[in-house]
């Protein structure tokens, strides 16, 4: 198998979450003879070449951040010059976001699904995870724990073309944090990850308190 | 205040919306944002971490978000694409994240950003073109909840007069 692999990330991949995620994802992915192309939404300068490769690709993986409950307007914008296929080519999707709960995805997978109808493509499944966001700010092993588990997630794309087995929609995790979770992790935010944010905004040459309001 | 946002080059829209407000005694701010340079969200983190509360994308977006701030109630006009709002639509939302700040607390059972001002925006959408109305209105009250706000729902151009009487 071949599969067309389209980060729709609008952040330039040496800064990308989900780029980071699709590293470890493709390690498993290419196990067994798969094989794969990748582009990178936030670069315009691929989008003809993106464009091609849909056309002639009939396994698509698009992997992509949550934004405000939905695709980002990038790769939205770049969707809009598609032509419905209607050839049975076969989506599917790595949906990642910051926050935690697998929840807070739902409504984003919900329109992936309508929108490979409108691509006239079948949906092959959505890989569903939140808790990237520390993604970019971690390196090596750190970094290694929160994308490491994608590696296994490769593994079952290949061996069943898409996302709908058991073992993918378990990946998800949590729907809704158990309640001594958000009683632990609402102290921790309001507390230790202050400070954590702060001395990440000070090493980005940040001179404003976090909270600031510039138009007020 | 409110204030409506047209993403559409269809100003026909925004002129029945100004005459049946003025028929109810308002007066909303309109921007007819399909002539302004309004780019996507890069996804950067500096409206978070690096200059707190300010876009790092410098165009014409910064209108809006400083009308943002202070408007009761948000409508934005879009033209529909895949079901959706296009990409000009969204753009709107994604590039709203700095009323936001990094901060994180719980609301309810979910995890929510801590917003950086007082003012609460309600959203409302009108939509030209065929959009998967019901799935819309889904989006629309799953986005309010990142603004603390509610969504005054969703309407095709063909329902403008009951769009208009949310407006309050």
């Amino acid at each position: 198998m071949h599969v067309l692999i389209i980060n729709g990330s609008p952040r330039v991949k040496q800064y990308s979450n989900t780029d980071k995620i699709l590293e470890k994802f493709t390690e498993g992915l290419c196990e067994n003879n798969t094989t794969y192309e990748q582009y990178e939404i936030s670069d315009k300068n691929q989008w003809e070449d993106i464009r091609k490769a849909y056309y002639s690709n009939s396994n698509i993986l698009i992997a992509l951040p949550l934004y405000v409950e939905c695709i980002p307007g990038l790769l939205m914008e770049f969707l809009e010059t598609l032509s419905p296929k209607n050839d049975g080519t076969k989506i599917a999707y790595i949906l990642q976001s910051g926050f935690a709960e697998g929840i807070q995805l739902r409504c984003g997978e919900a329109y992936l699904e309508k929108l490979t109808g409108f691509l006239g493509c079948e949906y092959a499944g959505t890989l569903v995870k939140g808790d990237n966001f520390s993604i970019r700010f971690f390196e090596g092993d750190m970094r290694d724990r929160v994308t490491g588990p994608y590696t296994e997630m490769g593994r079952e794309y290949a061996a069943n073309g898409g996302f709908n087995t058991d073992k993918c929609r378990a990946f998800t995790g949590y729907e809704i944090l158990p309640a001594h979770m958000r009683l632990a992790l609402g102290i921790l935010q309001r507390t230790l990850a202050r400070t954590m944010f702060a001395r990440i905004a000070r090493s980005w040459g940040c001179t404003k308190p976090l909270d600031y309001r510039p138009y007020q | 205040m409110i204030l409506i946002v047209n993403t559409t080059s269809d100003t026909s829209v925004t002129k029945e919306i100004k005459e049946r407000a003025a028929g109810l005694g308002l007066e909303p701010e309109v921007i007819e944002a399909a002539g302004m340079k309004i780019s996507h969200c890069i996804g950067c983190n500096y409206c978070w971490l690096k200059t707190p509360g300010v876009c790092s994308v410098k165009d014409d977006y910064e209108i809006i978000l400083k009308k943002v701030i202070h408007a009761d109630q948000l409508w934005v006009i879009s033209d529909t694409a895949l079901g959706f709002l296009d990409h000009k639509g969204k753009n709107i939302f994604d590039r709203i994240l700095p009323i936001a700040t990094m901060y994180l607390k719980f609301v309810k059972d979910q995890m929510r950003h801590v917003p950086r001002y007082e003012q609460r925006t309600d959203i409302g959408i009108i939509c030209r073109g065929e959009p998967d109305m019901d799935y819309l209105q889904r989006w629309s009250e799953r986005a309010a909840l990142n603004f603390e706000s509610r969504s005054l729902g969703v309407f095709g151009t063909e329902r403008i007069k009951e769009a208009v009487s949310c407006m309050c």
